[in-house]
């Protein structure tokens, strides 16, 4: 990290989180059962175990992350399993209420 | 037509999930029968009884559930509600796992969607990434199987290799040379302990009986009382629930039950309003495991039962007391007799109630009962310990991190709930740490990071109940909120013991909703 410096927010956040040594955080937080750890950005958590560097409101840009599935185990991927996950929601911003879980709780 | 394809996916995954525990086992055709008329479009025949892809492995119940519904979706497979039950419940009892291979990882299929799982770095990376380890951890394969899966991943999630510790390194590479022959080694598909199992699985009929049961549910307390398990067809049963709460709240309800492999114990039962499962591992006389809430599987209990019969002292409820106080412990066990004892410094006073399947007593803590851990028994019977301590000396916040999300507001996916306890630990008489147990305390939230505060996470995240429940907020975008953002949260849970005053922190995340939720997370 030397010769790199922080251009942005998120990179200053992630800067300060190695020199705070808060790397072992972080690991815990991601390995709940069953959340993502992928941290760019992570579905519930955030590379820092919290949620403020999450894309967010997800709703902005949730099919341009649904379409190459980019989180496919908490949001139906549209590539290549649920194509047609979003048919009655085609603003995610307005419309998100009509989107569907796949896997529904018992009735 | 898109909708419509979106449609009959629906409607067909809308079943998935309630499917494991319908008991309604009313096969058309023999589950032997289904997978020639069901599977052997796509899967060939091997000959004695051996069949591409499916006869090499072995998973549990909702994993089998998991892999019909794939099919269903992925590959267009046609099949009823009822003939899927069926198939299911032929594969899992043909092709399961034994008890002993399920241990440590039962959680997944117990819905503690809090657990912090432990597995190696390796594995985190490449399969728990994106969901549990323990996903993996229920399955067994071959080599070859195991490369099945890699393929299968990387074919219909192609993207997957773009993602964070994926693209750093030559991830195919990677899960091809190195993970394969890691989880065939750890996970193989011959194992004596499952060639065991098979010789040794009870029949199901040994459940049938009275069983007594001692369980917690967080944020409630105590509970106790005794299951009816009584015959229905094949390995199906009907359960009845007679119960109380510490609180004298009851705790009562019938429904039906499946056993899958002799031991794993899948039933549905309804409890006044509210419809419960129950996901438990039945061995040995014994149950264990978790009942949960069928619309929140994050309001649950830990649940622990004996059948009559055999003599066994289950649980002490509550398992504390303090030195030189008055408290009312009730035993729970089956075939219970004699006065208890609960050891060194501790006097039972009055026998309230005794039955053979609990015993109700009033104890003294003597002032100077040294603090420690003493071994309850009870004519003869021994297990669980009581914890005597003078003065608490540290509180846990359980769990320590936890996940809620926001919900409903018009959308399909439902609140999920914080769900918190004060955890008491003293020290015994070598000064070694005690838990004692969960006592009252007064709830509240404070922003866990600045970065929190200057959002407000507190204001918007939800509300922290005075009982340590945490109610989140609505899902959707909040234009109240800065860049419209959720009502997603950063928080400190802090309990603050009633007596005694002594706090505790534990970590909320409160975080968006999620649409895929299948049986194992």
């Amino acid at each position: 990290m030397k010769h790199l410096k922080p251009l942005n927010n998120k990179a200053q956040i992630l800067e300060q989180a190695v020199a705070q040594d808060r790397v072992e955080e972080v690991v815990a937080m991601s390995a709940v059962a069953g959340c993502t750890a992928t941290t760019d950005p992570g579905w519930e958590v955030d590379a820092f175990g919290g949620v403020s560097s999450l894309c967010q409101p997800m709703e902005a840009d949730l099919y341009g992350c649904s379409d190459p599935c980019w989180w496919p185990a908490q949001v139906p991927d549209m590539m290549s399993t649920y194509q047609d996950w979003n048919a009655q929601a085609s603003n995610s911003q307005d419309d998100w209420r009509n989107l569907g879980t796949v896997f529904p709780k018992d009735k | 037509m898109r909708t419509t394809r979106l449609r009959r996916h629906t409607s067909r995954l809308a079943l998935i999930a309630a499917a494991l525990l319908c008991t309604q086992v009313q096969a058309k055709e023999p589950g032997a029968d289904l997978l020639q008329s069901k599977c052997m479009g796509c899967h060939t025949a091997e000959g004695n009884d051996s069949y591409s892809r499916i006869s090499h492995q072995r998973k549990t119940p909702e994993g089998w559930l998991i892999s019909i519904g794939r099919m269903q979706v992925m590959h267009g497979l046609q099949i009823s509600d009822d003939d899927r039950r069926t198939l299911v419940k032929y594969l899992a009892d043909k092709q399961g796992l034994a008890p002993s291979e399920t241990e440590g990882v039962r959680y997944a299929m117990e819905r503690r969607l809090n657990t912090v799982e432990q597995f190696d770095e390796k594995l985190s990376q490449t399969c728990g990434r994106c969901h549990s380890g323990a996903r993996v951890a229920l399955q067994r394969r071959p080599a070859k199987e195991w490369e099945h899966l890699v393929h299968f991943h990387l074919g219909q999630w192609p993207s997957l290799e773009y993602q964070a510790l994926s693209r750093d390194r030559d991830w195919l590479e990677i899960a091809l040379k190195e993970m394969v022959p890691d989880l065939a080694k750890r996970y193989p598909l011959d194992n004596p302990a499952w060639t065991d199992w098979q010789k040794t699985r009870p029949k199901a009929e040994v459940l049938l009986g009275q069983w007594a049961f001692s369980g917690h549910m967080l944020t409630k307390g105590d509970v106790r009382g005794e299951m009816t398990v009584s015959a229905g067809q094949g390995d199906a049963f009907k359960v009845q629930v007679e119960g109380t709460y510490a609180d004298g709240t009851p705790f009562q309800g019938s429904g039906s039950a499946i056993l899958y492999n002799g031991f794993e114990w899948r039933a549905s039962v309804q409890i006044g309003d509210t419809a419960m499962r129950q996901v438990f591992a039945a061995v040995d006389g014994e149950m264990k495991g978790r009942m949960f809430e069928a619309e929140h599987d994050e309001r649950g209990l830990d649940f622990t039962a004996v059948k009559e019969g055999k003599a066994r002292l289950l649980a002490v409820q509550p398992a504390f007391i303090k030195a030189g106080s008055e408290a009312e412990l009730t035993l729970v066990g089956s075939g219970l007799s004699g006065k208890p004892d609960l050891g060194p410094g501790i006097e039972v006073t009055q026998v309230l109630e005794s039955s053979a399947n609990q015993v109700r007593v009033k104890a003294r803590a003597a002032a100077d009962a040294a603090p420690g851990l003493r071994e309850v028994s009870q004519g003869g019977l021994k297990g669980p310990s009581l914890a005597v301590y003078d003065k608490v000396e540290e509180v846990k916040v359980v769990p320590a991190f936890s996940i809620a999300r926001i919900g409903e507001n018009g959308g399909s996916t439902p609140k999920v709930q914080g769900r918190f306890e004060a955890e008491a630990w003293g020290k015994d008489a070598k000064g070694q740490p005690l838990r004692i147990g969960y006592l009252p305390a007064q709830w509240s939230v404070e922003p866990y990071t600045e970065k929190a505060r200057e959002d407000e996470d507190v204001k918007f995240a939800g509300q922290m109940l005075e009982n340590g429940i945490f109610m989140p907020a609505g899902a959707g975008p909040n234009p109240e909120r800065r860049m419209m953002t959720n009502n997603a949260g950063n928080l400190k849970v802090i309990a603050q013991l009633e007596d005694g005053g002594q706090k505790g922190e534990g970590h909320l995340i409160v975080t968006v909703q999620r649409w895929n939720n299948p049986p194992l997370p």
